[in-house]
């Protein structure tokens, strides 16, 4: 095939041209200095919804800073693992969209940018709980945008069809749930969680997962607290108070909707995942989240995320400016509020008027107002490690059993807490259970 | 074997007995009804969830985790405009940019299979053999894998972020390659290209008048697959591509995996059986072209 | 040739940068917080840590379990729908290849999420479908929706490039319409089924999209190291892409030898294309 082969030739050398000029050029890291007749040009990666607006906001109010927003898949479907493989590539954003709970991770891949200088002086702007969720091992890698801080959501249809009252206690909890089953066979006071939804159970508790002395990293998901909570939710399983229904899938919602499951305790952002399900509008309300001792006030957390500083680039100083303005800004807030159902990590923040409305698919109630509350006190102390992906993998495949009966909620601890620690030394980390 | 015998064969072979026979025997009766029952259940089988899919993306929109097999309501027009309308068309932003990657990257594809497996069928030359081991070994890493390294090589020519970083590695299909190996073989009989060659054409010539022709069944296969192939692909275009390029399963499935975002997971379910009505329709047009007779003047 | 050019950059590049990464291991200190990890040349750690992985062994012959049933049961359905459509009439057959071709238009996604929820409507009882014995023929069922048109699209393309001559002759001698089938029909169709044979070990070796949705309401009974792939994908996600290239190159030597193996048996008889 003569004429083949030299178009072919030529294709091969169109090809290896280009990957010669492109070995010979290193990648930038997104940002260059420059002023206000020649904006720094900042990259921003992320993908909750109205943070486009926000970014929009920003570049109109901000001539010599220009941010271009990016949309990633969620991180933990694959958001992630786009970063990090483009950080080592030497082409990623400056700023990025990564969960409290991942920024560890981030951290020891070398992914981020220490803004300790630029940052510390905010600290107080924030609900500590957040704070503490930028900071790894005494430095500050982001700005907290928003934070989950839980409650319970509950049928109250069903809650006054049933003269039961609301409860304020695990334990009232535990007994509500058994009121209903009595009431009506067919109804389940709440379906299993996993990873950082169970996190938060754990959270409340003062049960945290991980924590350092010295140089060492202390895995604890079977602590004595722990073991309490595990104790308790295996309580429920063994009561037949659990759905089978998988949390998030549509037959939760169906459940939810018609009546099957009772009640969710989770965070704030759960309203937003309520309302994909019309039948469900007028039937819920929010409550504080169940107590461990009568009369206490302590809650967990669940999700949130920052706006961290990648490494590679070039301006930190626009970059942090850019985060802490898209944390903090009032006029472009509320966008958020309703268009991804994120809570302010900014305390001044919480009083926002769209924070105090009232919305009618919770039958009128001002359902933020539960939340505000519940935000400062997030209890303190708890600590991500680092591959948190891998190890709610391991904690889900043992919780999934548990919720259906085919283990035990404690069991399931357990093995994650050998397969977390298993795998930390297999990195080569210093760790201790 | 010539491709006269395969143009002439007639579509089926029912007809005849059925004309010929009169009465129809018991034994007819008996396979005829055979026939039926299994493509009938067959059918069943296939269609059932799509229908489930079809109700569920016709209920009134907010009601799609609903179960049920029956219509309560039939919203699908409605549901249809408000997906299209959800976050100023970005829906159709990515059903336009999928059918650019399936459409130029299938066509593409298939070019470059037909070439590969004519010249694998057609031509001898040294690590023929080995070239083609190798073309269907490459088949047995996952897929996903390679995203990674993809990632890396694209990023030092600096193509992530472009469209190219999708479509180059879009054209290589190993199993187009294959199949038309096969089917090169097989229809396009080498006293045609010999014959050919002593007129005078060019092998490029051959190629596109001769062998593209006769090889025509194959090639509609081949790239009908790659169409679905491409237009399914989702790790790749979620690493290379930035989100003005997603196609529509990458952007369907951000919507899916996005927690806490109003009404999003409702338009998964339309979504994904309206993403479906292109691919249908592709089909159908296509469909046609399986008639071997397409490649009735090529022979004479 | 143009193909040859970008395969060797869009498949053999990539495969090797994959299998030269899988020579490393990366490296960490106490917390692991400062800086990234440092990656050393220990070309045997990752694979004789993957050898010792209970998990993914298991996943391995999990999925050998999977093909050896589905495999047939998927191809055994596309030939005999091949066959039948080759003996309809025309409208018939083109309504027939319409209605298996659309599973495999679906998304492996979209249709894991429709059959979950086909498999379990029931917010507060158990799925069958998961229970012990059943949840490996679950996912098998939902991979046999998808492929076996495509696979009977392929049989049937075989099934019209044989001779009339030959249907012909055996008619006249007094063959039946299913013996003409067993008989005649399906040797002639002999290359087609292997192709669609090694492709389907290779595919079910390759299981990822069906089991991973599924696994959300499987209540447990899909775990997250199920199949060898979701092993890798963990591994990437830890993120430790060398450990995941090694399990991966793994599976592909696996998979390899198997293909060559059912090759080397069927080819006895000739070679297999052509």
């Amino acid at each position: 095939m003569g004429n083949g082969t030299k178009w072919a030739q030529g294709v091969a050398l169109a090809v290896a041209a280009v990957a010669i000029a492109g070995c010979g050029s290193s990648g930038g890291g997104g940002g260059s200095t420059g002023s206000a007749a020649k904006p720094v040009h900042l990259s921003f990666w992320g993908w909750a919804p109205g943070y486009q607006d926000s970014v929009k906001a920003f570049n109109a109010s901000h001539p010599n800073i220009k941010v271009s927003f990016q949309q990633v898949t969620p991180g933990s479907k694959g958001g992630y693992q786009k970063m990090l493989t483009a950080v080592k590539a030497g082409n990623g954003p400056c700023l990025a969209q990564v969960g409290y709970e991942t920024l560890p991770t981030f951290v020891a891949q070398g992914a981020v940018t220490d803004i300790s200088s630029y940052a510390n002086g905010s600290a107080g702007e924030f609900t500590p709980a957040a704070w503490n969720g930028v900071r790894v091992a005494g430095k500050t890698y982001g700005v907290p945008v928003d934070i989950g801080p839980m409650a319970m959501f509950y049928n109250k249809q069903l809650f006054s069809k049933y003269h039961i009252a609301v409860p304020k206690t695990w334990a009232q909890y535990r007994a509500a749930g058994l009121a209903l089953k009595k009431a009506n066979p067919a109804v389940k006071l709440t379906s299993g969680m996993t990873d950082y939804d169970f996190a938060g159970f754990d959270w409340q508790a003062g049960a945290p997962w991980y924590g350092t002395s010295g140089n060492t990293w202390k895995v604890s998901y079977n602590s004595p607290a722990g073991q309490k909570v595990a104790n308790y939710w295996q309580s429920l399983v063994s009561d037949g108070l659990i759905s089978k229904a998988p949390t998030y899938d549509p037959t939760w919602l169906s459940g939810l909707a018609n009546g099957q499951i009772a009640t969710v305790v989770g965070a704030v952002w759960q309203a937003g995942t309520l309302k994909a399900s019309k039948p469900i509008s007028g039937k819920f309300a929010v409550a504080p989240m169940p107590q461990w001792s009568a009369g206490a006030n302590v809650v967990g957390n669940s999700g949130g995320s920052s706006t961290a500083v990648l490494k590679g680039c070039a301006n930190t100083q626009a970059a942090w400016q850019f985060a802490h303005w898209m944390s903090t800004d009032r006029k472009s807030w509320p966008n958020l509020v309703t268009k991804g159902g994120l809570f302010p990590a900014d305390k001044s923040l919480q009083s926002l008027p769209v924070l105090n409305a009232g919305d009618p698919f919770f039958g009128g109630q001002k359902i933020f107002q539960v939340f505000k509350a519940a935000a400062p006190n997030v209890r303190q102390g708890w600590v991500w490690g680092p591959g948190m992906q891998a190890a709610t993998t391991s904690l889900n495949d043992g919780l999934n059993k548990a919720w259906v009966g085919k283990e035990t909620v404690p069991a399931a601890i357990s093995s994650a807490q050998k397969a977390i620690v298993r795998e930390l030394k297999q990195q080569g980390l210093s760790v201790k259970s | 074997m010539g491709m006269s015998a395969i143009r002439s064969r007639p579509g089926s072979a029912g007809p005849k007995i059925r004309t010929g026979a009169d009465p129809l025997s018991r034994a007819v009766r008996v396979r005829r009804l055979a026939l039926a029952v299994i493509l009938i259940g067959a059918a069943l089988y296939f269609l059932a969830p799509l229908w489930w899919l079809f109700v569920a993306a016709s209920r009134s929109l907010g009601n799609q985790s609903g179960t049920g097999w029956w219509f309560s309501g039939f919203h699908l027009f409605a549901n249809l405009k408000a997906l299209v309308d959800e976050q100023n068309g970005v829906f159709l932003h990515w059903v336009a940019n999928s059918l650019l990657y399936s459409g130029v990257g299938a066509a593409g594809a298939t070019l470059l299979s037909a070439m590969a497996g004519y010249a694998l069928a057609k031509y001898r030359f040294r690590f023929r053999e080995a070239l083609f081991t190798a073309i269907l070994a490459a088949v047995l890493v996952p897929k996903m894998l390679l995203a990674t390294p993809l990632y890396l090589l694209f990023s030092a020519v600096h193509l992530t972020g472009n469209r190219l970083a999708f479509f180059l590695p879009s054209l290589v299909s190993p199993f187009g390659v294959y199949l038309c190996r096969i089917f090169a073989a097989g229809a396009v009989p080498d006293e045609i290209i010999e014959a050919a060659r002593m007129d005078g054409a060019g092998e490029l010539a051959i190629f596109f008048r001769i062998a593209v022709r006769m090889m025509t069944p194959a090639l509609v296969t081949v790239f009908l697959f790659n169409v679905v192939d491409i237009w399914n692909n989702y790790l790749l275009p979620t690493l290379v591509l930035k989100d003005s390029q997603w196609p529509v399963t990458v952007g369907l499935g951000n919507w899916f995996s996005t927690k806490g975002a109003v009404e999003l997971s409702n338009y998964v379910i339309i979504g994904a059986f309206a993403s479906l009505i292109p691919l249908a329709a592709v089909f159908v047009f296509f469909q046609r072209y399986w008639r071997t007779d397409l490649t009735a003047g090529a022979v004479k | 040739m143009p193909f040859l050019v970008l395969f060797l950059g869009m498949y053999l590049a990539p495969i090797c940068v994959a299998v030269y990464k899988s020579l490393f291991v990366m490296h960490s200190q106490g917390l692991g917080l400062s800086g990234g990890p440092s990656t050393v040349f220990k070309p045997l750690a990752n694979y004789t840590r993957a050898l010792g992985d209970s998990a993914f062994i298991g996943a391995i012959l999990r999925v050998l379990l999977f093909g050896v049933v589905q495999v047939p049961v998927m191809l055994g359905l596309a030939t005999l729908f091949a066959l039948v459509i080759d003996a309809v009439s025309a409208r018939v057959r083109a309504a027939f290849r319409f209605a298996a071709f659309l599973p495999y238009v679906v998304p492996g996604v979209v249709a894991a999420m429709i059959w979950s929820l086909l498999y379990s409507p029931n917010p507060n009882a158990s799925s069958p479908f998961f229970s012990n014995g059943l949840t490996l023929w679950s996912v098998a069922n939902v991979v046999t929706w998808t492929w076996t048109g495509y696979n009977m699209l392929i049989i049937y393309s075989a099934l019209t490039a044989i001779p009339s001559e030959i249907i012909e002759a055996a008619r006249v001698d007094g063959a039946s319409g299913w013996r003409i089938a067993w008989h005649v029909k399906l040797p002639m169709v002999r290359s087609s089924l292997i192709l669609t044979t090694v492709f389907s070990i290779i595919g079910t070796a390759q299981l990822y999209n069906e089991p991973s949705i599924l696994q959300a309401v499987s209540g447990g009974a899909i775990s997250s190291t199920y199949t060898p792939v979701m092993a890798a994908n963990n591994a990437i996600h830890v993120p430790d892409f060398q450990y995941a290239a090694a399990l991966s190159v793994i599976l592909a030597l696996v998979v390899g030898a198997l293909s060559l193996g059912f090759f080397k048996l069927v080819n006895r008889r000739g070679p297999a294309w052509g």
